[in-house]
């Protein structure tokens, strides 16, 4: 190799490598939390959100009573993220609420908890565990340790999925959740031209202690 | 006589790079195991280092356990909590900390306060020692400050807590806290009897080494 050849290869070397240290060096996470979300036609409103800044190490929201858009309320809600500014490899977000009340009744409970954790060992892993739900009724019936996305129908009102687990990542390089521990689905039926049901359309959600996580190694 | 000088204009950027690469965090390492589960936490065996805790999580206490108590018994406590310090010490020997946060939620119906979970938050962060004989494998902080009880106001309290982090994810770590001007202390002695900290039975604290 002459020296023309050899000042190519570093030069080559010298542009492709840099680029890819910066990919790999830069590690994230995410960490946000909330106590009751309405989202409708003519309620959009979510009360005592908690949201890790870029560079931040914890945040905190509270509230001591909630209503939102008289479909929801709660009391004593607590949002609380935290992760590592500096390293990126940890992140864990949770909300807590006592006394919820949704849908005029419909739906109680007097504890919720919701926790998302994510962390970088060995390996890049999320969990929910720490969430629970506290004498939970869904229209009457008592609702106890319920499994993650359980799903319930509520006649004339839609659904509701109870301990509702999204996880994201590929479990190597990033990993993220997000539980969501009451998550009631509002739908209207959609009428044919005989005036039939056809099916259901969505036009609203509530949801109840949420907590996410993410990290990206 | 040229080109040998670009040849090293070109090699400099890659050996600062290679450099940066070096001192970089390395995902993969873990922190020395400090010592097997004798007394941790016991003064007098904390260093003062650069050190970093930071996460959150749920203890479920009492009692002293790992499992979730049933969720309708409220026995539990919800948290977020970190530090940092650079490892410098003041005239009196105290290890300082250069900054942290402490959100405590208590949603014992026994502890309630006017009806409400009492809720403990920290004002001020003001010391962080490392433990050196814990069995905390990734390893366990020592730090407090001043707190205000938002409950009722009373403010300017002094507390300690007990920090972890016993790998990955967390449901081996363990946490304590201690306010002694109010009695209150969410304190287990499940590993050893020198060792408040409770076990997380949700969440996770995650101890950076700094260099």
């Amino acid at each position: 190799m002459n020296i023309d050849n050899f000042r190519r290869a570093i030069l080559a070397v010298g542009l492709v490598l840099p680029m890819s240290w910066t990919a790999g060096s830069v590690a994230a996470q995410t960490a946000r939390s909330f106590g009751v979300s309405v989202s409708t036609p003519t309620v959009n409103q979510t009360a005592t959100s908690a949201i890790l800044p870029a560079g931040g190490d914890m945040v905190t929201n509270s509230g001591q009573s909630i209503a939102v858009g008289g479909l929801a309320t709660a009391q004593d809600a607590f949002a609380i993220v935290s992760g590592d500014a500096d390293y990126g490899s940890s992140a864990v977000s949770s909300a807590t609420l006592g006394a919820v009340n949704l849908l005029n009744g419909l739906i109680t409970a007097d504890g919720v908890v919701a926790m998302a954790s994510s962390s970088i060992g060995d390996a890049v892993n999320s969990n929910t565990e720490g969430s629970s739900l506290a004498n939970l009724v869904v229209g009457g019936v008592e609702v106890s340790d319920a499994a993650p996305n359980t799903r319930m129908d509520l006649p004339g009102v839609g659904y509701v999925v109870l301990n509702e687990v999204q996880t994201t990542g590929d479990g190597v390089t990033t990993s993220g959740v997000t539980v969501n521990m009451i998550h009631v689905v509002l739908q209207q039926p959609i009428l044919g031209v005989l005036g039939q049901v056809t099916g259901y359309q969505t036009v609203g959600n509530i949801i109840v202690g949420s907590a996410t996580s993410s990290v990206t190694r | 006589m040229i080109r040998l000088r670009s040849l090293a204009l070109l090699a400099a950027p890659i050996g600062v790079a290679l450099v940066a690469w070096s001192c970089d965090r390395q995902p993969n390492a873990l922190a020395p195991s400090i010592g097997a589960p004798l007394a941790h936490f016991q003064p007098g065996n904390f260093v003062c280092t650069p050190v970093k805790m930071t996460g959150g999580g749920r203890i479920d206490y009492p009692p002293e356990q790992t499992e979730q108590n049933p969720p309708a018994s409220h026995e539990y406590e919800t948290f977020g909590a970190h530090v940092m310090g650079s490892g410098q010490q003041d005239a009196n020997g105290v290890c300082l900390a250069d900054k942290g946060a402490l959100e405590w939620v208590d949603h014992r119906p026994e502890m309630e306060v006017n009806g409400h979970p009492l809720n403990l938050h920290a004002t001020e962060v003001t010391f962080a020692e490392v433990a050196t004989d814990a069995s905390c494998s990734d390893g366990a902080v020592h730090w407090g400050g001043k707190l205000r009880v938002q409950n009722t106001g009373e403010s300017d309290l002094d507390f300690e807590v007990w920090d972890c982090d016993n790998g990955e994810p967390g449901r081996n770590d363990g946490f304590a806290i201690s306010v002694p001007a109010i009695g209150y202390a969410v304190q287990c002695f499940t590993v050893t009897p020198a060792d408040p900290t409770c076990y997380l039975t949700g969440g996770n604290r995650q101890f950076h080494p700094t260099h």
